[in-house]
């Protein structure tokens, strides 16, 4: 039960500080999903950087110890059929399957946001272009534009790179187009019209801080998928080649011998899956962060 | 319980729960009855526990409120304390609820004949052909042209008024003794109210059903209602027979609001309250004490009771007899200082969506100074011209000239000078301001855009200096449009206009999202300004009385056309054109006896 002037000195309370609103860092270091987030991301990164300096052994170095053995004092993870050291494998096969997605998808982003954003925009015949092209390029399957691409010019990281790139620039354009247009009715990018702005100040400034908790939390999904897309590379043969370490090769190779060490194959998945999950994650708290406010008024 | 009393409520009490699982009292103490044949007013501003009253008196509980004490008695039967199951019997066949949005109401998938079958079949066991007669029958009680052909139609083939007809024919259609509406004709043209409400009066006495109206409009309900009541923080603070509480206010908030609805009657006389209502019920003190005028240490010092001096008017304030023999307050708003040279001259513009031409040949002159407004229903191609103006919308034909040079029909292609010069304001501040930009980056944009002679390190004083001309508290500087009330957005969007210093100010609606007691304040605001500024004012507006007391000058505009125009003090006193006349007649204007027995 209040009374009347202290609800009003209550309401007065609230606008007394004058701080900086919180950064989208701050907001993801507040919540417990990015906390977790950052906390697990953290590792696989600090692994994927600095874990060649740790192998016990040389990673590609066969006959380090007895083949295909369970975990021992010698070898924490076991060894694999060439009898390599897998700890020391899964400490230095992480570079692809983090660098690729990450160039690949954010590629994709600046390029294909960009297009959806000024297709959604222009509307028109430069919508039917662009949106036609995202059609054509979704119509192909993949593994196809891939399996082609590699055929065609060879397997190297660049490859993987723009093919990958190529998958996923239509559905993320397709998907900051449809963002956009429930933005561009509002009044503020009429405002921005009648103020005479550049087209890119009302794409980038007015109209992309409000499509950001969707794009936000697609970017993170599709470098999930695009992880998980490596690794499914990797393992059928396309992307990096033996003998070099890497998760998605290791994943590949183990099942062959999963009943005589599991290790092998559970090892690079789990780091698979925790790069998921931590990257999920941090998503989530950016969505929170960047969807939050309607809540608290401020009352006067 | 006499025997017309369809429902009675009586100290009705509502709370909603906080997050940490204390209850927000929102709602107390109200008593009220509804009577056969008669309308009660519910009235007061958003916040304060109207809406949630009415829904608790039929026994609604929407999520996360709850019903804290009181009884609500249709017959014998208490509302308050019936499982919902038995009330969804009751709900549809005794009591009917209209909803403020009839187009949100109505489900857009089914036909109207559908959607009247189901409460007949439901409710009444009416199926076939016997269905279908009522159905006629309801849709002709509407005044609904050609019903057979109606019942094959969907929501969206009607206009909002028939849709709210539809809405009122859905809730009658069981021959309720209750009938409730939440604001049943905001949003929709003066016009359009004035038919709905005719209607609705001649319905409520026909058929004897208890009505009970919620409203923010104290002017429709003094001359619909048969009894009023004005409600503050929760609580009933006047109650009494319609004309009598409208004529002679008895609580200081009653007599506030009323001042601060615009009249035609009371050309430029306006007042606005200051500050805002408290968000949860007071109770030891009279909940209006810092807003009042007559506030005295008695006010605080004790919950007032709803008084009786006598005559059935009661009012919940110490003071009463005094307040009601106190003049209702107002002053003049600051007048525009028109000068004789012409700064925006629009000539024969035509503007057309498609096919579909809304702007058919409008032409208008607006001088230095001078506040001009534009008054029609939607779809007078009212907002349109003004977007013709702002450069946001190309017209087909015609030329626009700021002091004699022609603009570009695209702001983009203006020079930076004239987009300067023209500034627009629009109606809905959720939209205008961006949701992800704080006020200062709101607000230093266009300083940043057209002022050269405000340097980098300056900007945020000059940037504060203009919150506090439109009297914003300070330590909003980086909060974020969500985190204002809709008054406090909308003076932020009057700040960003004057940050640029125009010389034509196009304002689109500006105050029709508002509560009556902001949009005065906004009012007084943008007539301060614009007289200290020299601005010129555009004003396009639905609202004629909200014009006659911004605007000097005055344009009627229906369907593309300008119809009449003249000065406002004319075009109010005698509209020649019978267009005019109509929307004057269909404005529901409040006035003392007196002023009756002189019009």
């Amino acid at each position: 039960m209040t009374t009347a002037s202290e609800a009003v000195a209550l309401q007065l309370e609230a606008v007394d500080d004058e701080g900086r609103p919180p950064s989208a860092r701050r907001a993801v270091l507040a919540s417990w999903e990015g906390r977790i987030g950052l906390v697990l991301g953290l590792l696989v990164v600090l692994v994927i950087a600095f874990g060649r300096f740790f192998t016990p052994y040389p990673p590609n170095e066969p006959n380090v110890g007895p083949p295909t053995s369970l975990p021992s004092g010698s070898h924490l993870l076991g060894t694999d059929d060439l009898s390599r050291d897998i700890l020391s494998r899964v400490l230095v096969g992480g570079t692809v399957i983090i660098i690729v997605p990450l160039i690949a998808v954010s590629l994709a982003w600046l390029i294909g946001g960009t297009l959806g954003m000024l297709a959604a925009y222009r509307g028109g015949r430069t919508d039917a272009l662009i949106t036609r092209v995202y059609d054509l390029l979704m119509s192909l399957p993949p593994l196809l534009i891939v399996l082609v691409a590699i055929a065609a010019l060879g397997t190297s990281s660049v490859v993987l790179v723009l093919t990958i790139m190529f998958v996923y620039l239509p559905r993320m354009g397709r998907l900051v187009r449809g963002a956009t247009q429930g933005v561009i009715t509002s009044e503020y990018v009429a405002a921005a019209q009648a103020r005479g702005e550049r087209t890119a100040t009302i794409l980038f400034r007015e109209i992309l801080p409000n499509i950001m908790a969707p794009t936000t939390a697609d970017f993170a999904l599709r470098i999930t998928y695009a992880v998980i897309f490596v690794a499914t590379l990797n393992f059928l043969g396309l992307g990096v080649q033996p003998p070099r370490a890497d998760w998605g090769v290791m994943v590949a190779q183990g099942r062959g011998y999963i009943t005589l060490n599991p290790w092998a194959t559970l090892a690079p998945a789990a780091m698979i899956a925790l790069l998921s999950i931590a990257l999920n994650l941090i998503a989530d708290a950016l969505t929170q962060h960047v969807t939050r406010g309607r809540q608290e008024i401020v009352q006067l | 319980m006499r025997s017309d009393t369809v429902l009675e409520v009586s100290d009705l009490a509502v709370g909603y729960l906080r997050h940490d699982g204390s209850t927000n009292q929102v709602v107390s103490g109200v008593s009220f009855r509804l009577e056969r044949g008669a309308i009660l007013g519910l009235a007061g501003e958003s916040g304060c526990g109207k809406s949630t009253s009415a829904l608790a008196a039929i026994g609604y509980r929407p999520l996360g409120s709850r019903i804290i004490g009181g009884r609500s008695l249709l017959g014998d039967l208490d509302l308050l304390a019936l499982p919902s199951s038995k009330l969804r019997d009751i709900w549809g066949s005794r009591i009917a609820y209209v909803a403020q949005s009839a187009a949100l109401a109505l489900n857009p998938a089914l036909t109207v004949g559908h959607q009247l079958a189901q409460p007949l079949a439901i409710h009444l066991g009416l199926r076939g052909a016997k269905s279908r007669a009522r159905q006629l029958e309801l849709l002709e009680a509407m005044g609904l042209p050609d019903p057979p052909r109606a019942l094959r139609r969907y929501p969206f083939q009607f206009s909002g008024g028939q849709q709210q007809r539809i809405a009122l024919a859905l809730a009658l259609s069981c021959k309720p003794d209750v009938l409730v509406l939440d604001e049943p004709t905001t949003g929709l043209d003066v016009t359009t109210q004035a038919r709905i409400t005719e209607l609705l009066r001649a319905i409520v006495r026909e058929l004897g059903v208890g009505c009970l109206y919620v409203s923010h409009d104290l002017s429709l309900l003094g001359t619909l209602a048969d009894r009023l009541a004005v409600m503050y923080a929760g609580e009933i603070v006047e109650s009494g027979p319609a004309l009598s509480v409208a004529t002679n206010q008895r609580h200081p908030y009653t007599q506030a609001l009323l001042a601060a609805v615009p009249s035609i009657r009371r050309p430029r006389v306006l007042v606005g309250i200051p500050g805002r209502p408290p968000v949860s019920v007071v109770h030891d003190s009279c909940a209006y004490v810092p807003r009042c005028p007559y506030a005295q240490p008695a006010c605080v010092e004790a919950h007032p009771e709803l008084r009786d001096p006598g005559d059935g008017h009661l009012a919940r304030c110490v003071r009463l007899e005094e307040v009601e023999r106190q003049p209702s307050p107002g002053h003049e708003l600051a007048r525009a200082h028109r000068k004789p040279d012409v700064l925006l001259s629009v000539h024969d513009v035509h503007c057309a969506y498609g096919r579909n031409e809304v702007v058919k040949g409008v032409s208008l002159d607006v001088r230095r100074a001078e506040r001009v407004g534009i008054v029609g229903e939607s779809g007078s191609g009212k907002s349109t011209l003004l977007r013709a103006i702002a450069g946001l919308h190309r017209p087909s034909a015609g030329s626009i000239c700021l002091r004699g040079a022609e603009l570009a029909p695209v702001a983009v292609k203006r020079p930076r000078s004239v987009r300067r010069e023209i500034q627009l304001v629009f109606q809905n501040p959720d939209s205008s301001l961006n949701p992800r930009h704080t006020i200062f980056d709101i607000v230093v944009r266009p300083i940043r855009l057209f002022r050269d002679d405000v340097p980098r390190a300056g900007e945020r004083a000059v940037v504060q200096e203009l919150l506090d001309s439109v009297k914003l508290p300070t330590g909003l500087l980086y909060r974020y449009p969500a985190e204002l009330s809709g008054g406090q957005r909308q003076r932020v969007a009057l700040a960003r206009a004057f940050a640029a210093q125009p010389t034509v100010l196009l304002c689109d609606e500006v105050t029709s999202a508002l509560d009556v007691s902001v949009q005065a304040t906004i009012l007084e605001l943008i007539a301060e300004l614009s007289e200290q500024t020299e601005t010129a004012v555009i004003w396009v507006s639905h609202d004629l009385a909200v014009v006659r007391t911004i605007a000097d000058r005055a344009l009627v505009m229906r369907e593309g056309e300008v119809c009449e125009e003249g000065t406002t003090d004319e075009l109010f006193a005698a509209a020649k054109h019978a267009y005019t006349q109509q929307l004057l007649a269909a404005i529901p204007e409040l006035q003392p006896p007196a002023a009756v027995a002189e019009l």
